[in-house]
């Protein structure tokens, strides 16, 4: 007797231990998504200031967010995102106003003191010091452990290329701050739209053991939440319930990393996947035969490019360089080697500058005849012209070098492929250095964000004594400190034609683009950048 | 014995010490790491600094000084990337790996020998003939085209098993069929030929002249002495257990050690590849040791080191 009403007593027990969290699981029918990508971070951590890249650019608004916002559903123009709205109180100085009621992954609410640490010197900038344009950086070569809270080497490298002169922001009231700029500067704004400006949680960065152990899992506001991260292999996230832009539309949203592109293809057209990222033109048809499936995106904001070395070899002569630039047919590999889903860019320069765009401003036209005579010009002699390069980096970029060099060696030009490993071995100064590839992207709507901080003199062309010009760098200072904005334009205009015609630094090839393959039953729109957006306003699966 | 025993264990230790220096002085020599970790836009003024953080501006023979010091100590470094100790990162993918390549290499052990042991006692028959066929094919066709043919069959157009990943055991069939094909495939081949060549041996004929059950004389005589050659393989095989599925993983995207490998050479995380490598130099060793020992026990005449 004793023992059937113990029995009885565990069946019921257990049934009413089990009725509740039946019941929540059977409300929540939100679906479980997987998207498979190539890589998911290059920095194996989730801190948005350390993984400045684009893999992690796709990622990151799931989980972190900006003050101020780019539309991802539009034209990646700006919006209001954890700012409601932001004012100048003078050329160096903003103020922002915070939403109300944001909740963090951890319950606490965002206020000016997350916004504050956010951009302090314990989370970003380390002992580094804000400089104006020209001046050297002083770095922490302190050795990150996993136990301690120091920060690694290259985070105050990286947040200070970010915010060279930001000296602090302070709290006005609760929702209310002010970034604080050592010098005029008219981009303030469109560096809080840039990617590492993404706002964290004070508390769980400190209670966090290491630096790691807060990287590997920070805190934020976006709409879901991180469950895990194993790095190489996939991150799993839960849906922010609190989010303040409304419940989260998937309940887990898992990305795997599946290097092999024909296996992302596999996957999906297996059904293992609901998304495929970064497919290679040629894989279109494949995905597009299955008629569940589609192919959508296209062109991002970040532009291909040819860079010259002008201290070696015959490209010492500019004649030489612009006859490289006129002898590239870019409408064809537009049209042949991107399926015509790329487009050819209007000079090093993006549709969302706005008043900065230089309009009427093209690429160099395809002359080869021009070009031709430009060699002629120059008395070439046939010397090796060597052009290194790293096997597919960049979608495509073996079959785009293989047709450039043909194009070259149309005009005369003895240009051959060296292959390398990796990018230290494209730098090295040892041995002789001409053409390399690289890419550009912009970091927010303002020229300065994109062609000075590549070829301008903090840029990495000029530090490796590949390329410098000093016009272009007094157009540069201009562009970084001046607040006349008609002067920063022609600033601007002056060094399209610098770098890109008279004295060429690199030139532009075509506007890079990304192919993700997703079920057309999924009503879910890509977004125009690298970033991925999940939020309930892009989803209606 | 203890000399022999002594001379494999110092001849051991050398040869992981050889390959961990030649891994060392190739990772460094071939590029710089800060420059790969950093990216190609970090200023100079940073590089110098992760240079001067994690040691890379001193010498190479420094550098490797420190490295030996440490691994004396237990200490096996930190991810350039990230600062995390790499042993248990590189722990929890050994563990991944053997998930596959155990079942795999126990499948490969079995079908193979079993197959080319059936091949050589019907030795010019068509049905030998017809298991060399299929151990030629599974040995020349590489584990990346077997593996992507198995993909789109099972995978993609019969719906029936997952395309890759590590989700459940059923992600780990298609790579444990993928790499044992390939193992199955050379232990028969050398099986049915040590076998063959056993079989015209003058002891094989005593041992069927004095009445012995032929089933006797194969397994009492025929196949201890066939032994060498194959349990030669599959020592190799054991040893390249850690390291032998880089492609494999990386078709069927298995999270394991193979993996781990090729993100961290292409990002120059130095001390995970070292780790890796000593830890893949040891357990390849460690295995070519067993197989001498296990030679002394199928042929007591090389005892003492006598060849």
């Amino acid at each position: 007797m004793v023992g059937v009403e113990r029995r009885t007593f565990l069946m019921l027990a257990s049934g009413a231990a089990s009725m509740p969290r039946f019941a929540i699981a059977q409300s929540d029918t939100r679906p479980e998504i997987v998207v498979a990508v190539q890589k998911l971070v290059t920095s194996n951590t989730l801190d948005p200031v350390a993984e400045q890249s684009n893999v992690g650019e796709r990622i990151l608004n799931s989980y972190v967010e900006l003050l101020i916002g780019r539309n991802l559903q539009g034209e990646l123009e700006d919006m209001p995102q954890l700012a409601t709205s932001w004012k100048r109180i003078s050329d160096e100085i903003v103020e922002v106003s915070l939403r109300k009621g944001v909740k963090f992954h951890n319950g606490d609410e965002m206020t000016a003191e997350d916004i504050v640490f956010t951009f302090s010197a314990a989370r970003m900038f380390g002992n580094t010091t804000p400089s104006g344009w020209d001046k050297t950086i002083t770095m922490d070569t302190s050795r990150p452990t996993q136990k301690s809270k120091e920060l690694p080497t290259q985070v105050p490298a990286v947040a200070r290329r970010l915010w060279p002169s930001l000296v602090k922001v302070e709290v006005v009231d609760k929702y209310t701050c002010r970034f604080v700029n050592a010098t005029p500067d008219v981009t303030i704004e469109g560096r809080l739209t840039g990617m590492g400006s993404q706002i964290v949680n004070r508390r769980a960065f400190e209670e966090a053991a290491s630096w790691l152990d807060y990287a590997r899992k920070p805190i934020g506001t976006g709409p879901y939440k991180i469950r895990s991260f194993t790095p190489d292999v996939e991150l799993i996230f839960d849906a922010h319930d609190d989010y303040w832009g409304g419940r989260p539309p998937i309940k887990t949203l898992r990305f795997v990393q599946v290097p092999e592109v024909a296996q992302r293809v596999n996957g999906i057209r297996a059904g293992q996947y609901h998304f495929a990222c970064d497919l290679t033109p040629d894989q279109i048809v494949t995905v597009e035969s299955d008629p569940k499936l589609e192919v959508v995106g296209g062109i991002i904001p970040n532009i291909r490019l040819s860079v010259f070395d002008k201290y070696d070899t015959a490209l010492k002569d500019p004649r030489i360089r612009q006859a490289l630039t006129h002898a590239i047919d870019r409408k064809m590999i537009v049209d042949k080697l991107w399926l015509g889903r790329s487009k050819v860019p209007p000079g090093l320069q993006f549709a969302f500058y706005g008043d900065m765009l230089v309009s009427g401003w093209t690429a160099p036209e395809f002359d080869p005849a021009k070009a031709k005579a430009l060699v002629k010009e120059a008395g070439y002699k046939g010397d090796p012209i060597p052009y290194r390069l790293l096997n597919d980096y960049y979608t495509l970029q073996t079959a785009n070098a293989q047709v450039l060099t043909e194009m070259w060696q149309q005009i005369g030009l003895n240009v051959q492929i060296e292959m390398k490993e990796n990018w230290a071995q494209i730098w090295d100064p040892k041995g002789k250095r001409a053409i390399h590839d690289w890419s550009n992207s912009a970091q927010f709507n303002d020229p300065v964000s994109s062609l000075p901080t590549q070829h301008g003199p903090q840029g990495q062309q000029q530090q490796v004594h590949e390329w410098a010009n000093d016009e272009m760098n007094k157009l540069c200072g201009i562009l970084q400190t001046s607040t006349d904005k008609a002067m920063r334009k022609k600033a601007f205009e002056r060094m399209l034609v610098v770098c890109e015609r008279e004295d060429p630094a690199y030139t532009v090839l075509n506007q890079n683009a990304t192919f993700t393959a997703k079920r057309k039953s999924t009503q879910w729109k890509v977004a125009p950048d690298f970033a991925m957006d999940f939020r309930a306003s892009n989803w209606r699966g | 014995m203890l000399l022999f025993a002594t001379k494999r264990v110092a001849r051991a230790i050398l040869t992981v010490l050889i390959v961990v220096g030649c891994a060392f002085a190739a990772l460094r020599l071939s590029s710089d790491p800060a420059l790969v970790v950093l990216g190609p836009d970090a200023p100079p003024s940073a590089v110098a600094a992760f240079r001067a953080a994690w040691g890379l501006d001193q010498p190479l023979w420094q550098q490797f000084f420190y490295y030996i010091a440490g691994l004396l100590r237990g200490e096996f470094g930190r991810s350039l990337l990230n600062g995390a100790d790499v042993l248990p990162l590189v722990g929890s993918r050994v563990l991944v790996t053997l998930e596959i390549m155990i079942p795999a290499l126990a499948i490969g052990i079995l079908v193979g020998v079993s197959a080319g042991a059936y091949a050589a006692l019907r030795h010019n028959t068509p049905k030998d003939r017809l298991v060399m066929m299929g151990a030629v094919a599974g040995f020349t066709v590489p584990h990346f085209v077997l593996g992507l043919v198995l993909v789109l069959i099972f995978a993609v157009h019969l719906g029936w098993l997952p395309s890759g990943g590590n989700d459940s055991w059923r992600s780990a069939i298609l790579p444990v069929v993928t790499l044992s094909t390939g193992w199955a495939a050379v232990l028969a081949r050398f099986t049915r030929s040590s076998v063959v060549e056993v079989l015209g041996q003058p002891y094989i004929r005593t041992a069927s002249a004095k009445g012995l059950l032929w089933r006797a004389v194969i397994i009492r005589h025929a196949l201890p002495n066939a032994a060498i050659p194959v349990v030669t393989t599959i020592g190799f095989m054991v040893g390249g257990l850690l390291a032998g599925a880089v492609v494999t993983e990386s078709v069927f995207s298995w999270p394991g050690l193979g993996q781990l490998i090729v993100t961290s050479v292409a990002a120059r995380d130095v001390a995970v590849v070292q780790c890796v490598l000593l830890l893949v130099a040891t357990a390849m060793v460690l295995s070519n040791m067993t197989v001498d020992f296990l030679y002394t026990l199928l042929d007591p005449r090389l005892r003492g080191g006598r060849h």
